[in-house]
């Protein structure tokens, strides 16, 4: 193969060369998120996302004290007790309940009389709150471990529980850590959006496409490179951020780093997609701007902003994180039906599957649904994109 | 004077002593209820220089575009070295050279790495920095597109349209926006590559040019070509008419005066 006079390797090297010498892209593609990880990395939001648990210490017993120290002890849990029985750690069954139908807590753990005597099985029961998902399994995960470190530690009979949990959240998780997938699904977006829009409205007004359309080179053989770079932009994208988030951060990236970068191929392959639409449809920059930010805002509003009060608790919580990201809408200020339009925006299918892969630790084939979306989104803005290109 | 049958390479109009590279019959364009172009038949022989004049409108660019393979005809017949343009555009555009009129270049390349760019799509292998010299250009080489002054710029742009060696050059108002300068450099290249025997076709709005560079000219008006000549034979028969100025030429002009007291070096380093 002759490298220097194959048509598609020349344009895409041409293509990415260009792209690496505009440093005004490039302060674009990586600055913002950049700063919005750092800011959130350096203030740590993770106190809001606690769990906030309750516990009722029906047993008192040595065992069931050493428990609760454990759980005053865990990180990503805040240990609620009252005081009406005398015992300032120990609340009554009845009150708790009541605090978990307010909202003040997340779960309640109750430890039964007859914890940590000899025989057993016993039963702890955790009561939880159905709507706040993500703490409960954040909470029951700690209170499985807790109980599983006494149990090898008394070397006593297995205790059992209730309700069963899926060992997910074991960890610490902080906002950032949180965030960062939505960092990086953002900036895919941006980076599809606005750079595969701007740059074609440019070249198809500026009469460049018109004098490639005036040789016999192949689209096909141009698109390709113009399309590699703004993918091969996308994984670089996601490599820094996530390199930026593991050594500053100590953000844990639980799941499979090439699933991580086929999952943002795929967003990237969404977004460019839909830049294409765009700079086909746009007349000039004028209009192509405003066009992208149609597009591309309120997908940030609303999947960021479902993703962070999926992350809040409250509103005295996510206010001060909206402010600071400004993307937000308080989850009980929307409409329903915006939820439901947002769980099938492609936005929304990308930072679910890179949180559940990068964070969470989910393979990438358990996420059908969100590949799925993804799938059918870029089949549908392929689509478009292909109708609406224009060359002059 | 329109041949009614798709004329043979061999038999043709009595001007033209060497086989036709294009060859034009019957081509009609319109855009909705307007005729841009009504029916025109020509043919160029190798090695012309041919130039289509007409007054904006008159279906000039339609017609040069149908014969770049860039728009399509609503009927007639338009080859190229024998090649149908409708059946096979690609195998026109890699014997052609097209320079478009206000074109521009990629952003961020230099103009040497534009050449490779544009050899690579016609899969030829050029040596930029000689192509480059061909148009005096060499020294900008690595120079982006934008830093370029006008008459560069039209320069680069027959450079560009180089790579393949054409057979056949487009220029498109080649000289519009220039100063007399770099226009009578870009004449000069129009004359070095007819004596290169490669044809060219340009459209012009100055007259003086396609006196000075066409062997044949085509005057275009509402879609038809009303005048197909010589420059000299069309000035003959328009004296022999009864035609007079109102003012005698004089042996020399302004631009001549100009060019007198500023030279004709290119003023665009």
């Amino acid at each position: 193969m002759n490298w220097q006079t194959n048509t598609t390797w020349v344009l895409t090297l041409a293509s990415l060369k260009m792209w690496y010498r505009d440093k005004q892209a490039i302060f674009w593609t990586f600055f913002l998120p950049l700063v919005l990880m750092v800011i959130f990395g350096v203030l740590n939001f993770g106190d809001f996302g606690s769990v906030q648990l309750g516990v009722v210490d029906q047993a008192r017993t040595p065992a069931s004290r050493s428990m609760i120290s454990s759980l005053e002890n865990a990180e990503a849990v805040s240990l609620f007790h009252q005081s009406a029985s005398g015992d300032a750690r120990v609340a009554i069954l009845e009150e708790e309940e009541l605090a978990l139908e307010d909202g003040d807590r997340d779960l309640v753990v109750v430890i039964p009389p007859d914890f940590g005597q000899p025989g057993g099985p016993v039963t702890v029961e955790v009561l939880f709150d159905v709507s706040q998902n993500r703490e409960v399994q954040i909470g029951q995960t700690v209170v499985r471990q807790i109980l599983d470190e006494m149990t090898f530690a008394l070397n006593e009979v297995p205790f059992r529980f209730g309700i069963t949990t899926r060992p997910v959240f074991n960890r610490d998780l902080r906002f950032i850590d949180f965030l960062m997938p939505g960092l990086v699904a953002m900036s895919i977006m941006q980076m599809g959006l606005f750079s595969v829009a701007f740059t074609f409205v440019q070249l198809k007004n500026r009469g460049i496409l018109r004098r490639l359309l005036a040789t016999p080179v192949h689209p096909a053989s141009f698109l390709f490179g113009q399309v590699v770079t703004r993918l091969s932009v996308s994984v670089l994208q996601t490599l820094v951020l996530i390199a930026v988030a593991v050594f500053l951060f100590d953000v844990e990236i639980v799941g499979n780093i090439a699933s991580i970068l086929l999952l943002a191929l795929i967003g990237g392959g969404v977004f460019v997609s839909m830049g294409f639409a765009i700079s086909g449809w746009a007349k000039n920059e004028e209009v192509a701007a405003p066009i992208a930010n149609v597009v591309a805002l309120p997908m940030m509003f609303l999947s960021m902003g479902f993703a962070i009060s999926g992350w809040a608790k409250n509103e005295e919580v996510a206010a001060p994180i909206a402010n600071v990201v400004g993307v937000f809408f308080p989850r009980s200020a929307m409409p329903d039906i915006l939820e439901s339009i947002t769980d099938f925006l492609p936005l929304t299918y990308l930072i679910d599957a890179l949180r559940n892969v990068s964070t969470d630790g989910e393979a990438l084939w358990s996420q059908g649904w969100s590949l799925l979306g993804l799938g059918v989104w870029l089949l549908i803005t392929f689509v478009v994109a292909v109708r609406l290109f224009k060359w002059e | 004077m329109a041949q009614v049958n798709p004329p043979h390479p061999n038999e043709h109009s009595p001007e033209t002593h060497l086989a036709p590279i294009i060859e034009v019959v019957d081509l009609c364009k319109s855009y909705g209820s307007i005729q841009a172009v009504n029916g025109v038949s020509f043919s160029i022989a190798t090695g012309e220089v041919f130039g289509i004049l007409g007054p904006n409108g008159a279906g000039k660019t339609t017609t040069v575009e149908i014969l770049e393979a860039m728009r399509e005809p609503d009927s007639g017949i338009a080859r190229i070295s024998g090649i149908d343009i409708r059946e096979n555009p690609r195998a026109v555009k890699s014997i052609i050279g097209i320079q478009l009129q206000a074109t521009a270049f990629f952003d961020r390349l230099t103009l040497a790495e534009i050449i490779q760019v544009f050899a690579s799509i016609y899969h030829k292998r050029v040596d930029p920095l000689a192509l480059l010299r061909q148009v005096e250009l060499e020294d900008r080489a690595k120079s982006m597109f934008n830093a370029l002054s006008g008459g560069q710029k039209q320069r680069f742009s027959v450079a560009t349209t180089l790579v393949n060696d054409p057979l056949v050059l487009f220029l498109d108002e080649p000289t519009t926006g220039l100063d007399p300068q770099a226009r009578r450099h870009m004449w000069d290249l129009v004359k070095e590559f007819k004596s290169q025997g490669k044809t060219v076709l340009l459209t012009t709005h100055y007259m003086e040019e396609a006196e000075e560079l066409c062997d044949r000219v085509a005057i275009m008006d509402q879609g038809e070509i009303v005048a197909l000549d010589s420059p000299d034979k069309l000035i003959d028969e328009l004296l022999s008419s009864g035609f007079h100025k109102e003012r005698a030429e004089k042996a020399a002009n302004l631009e001549d005066v100009f060019l007198e007291l500023t030279g004709h070096d290119l003023r665009d380093a």
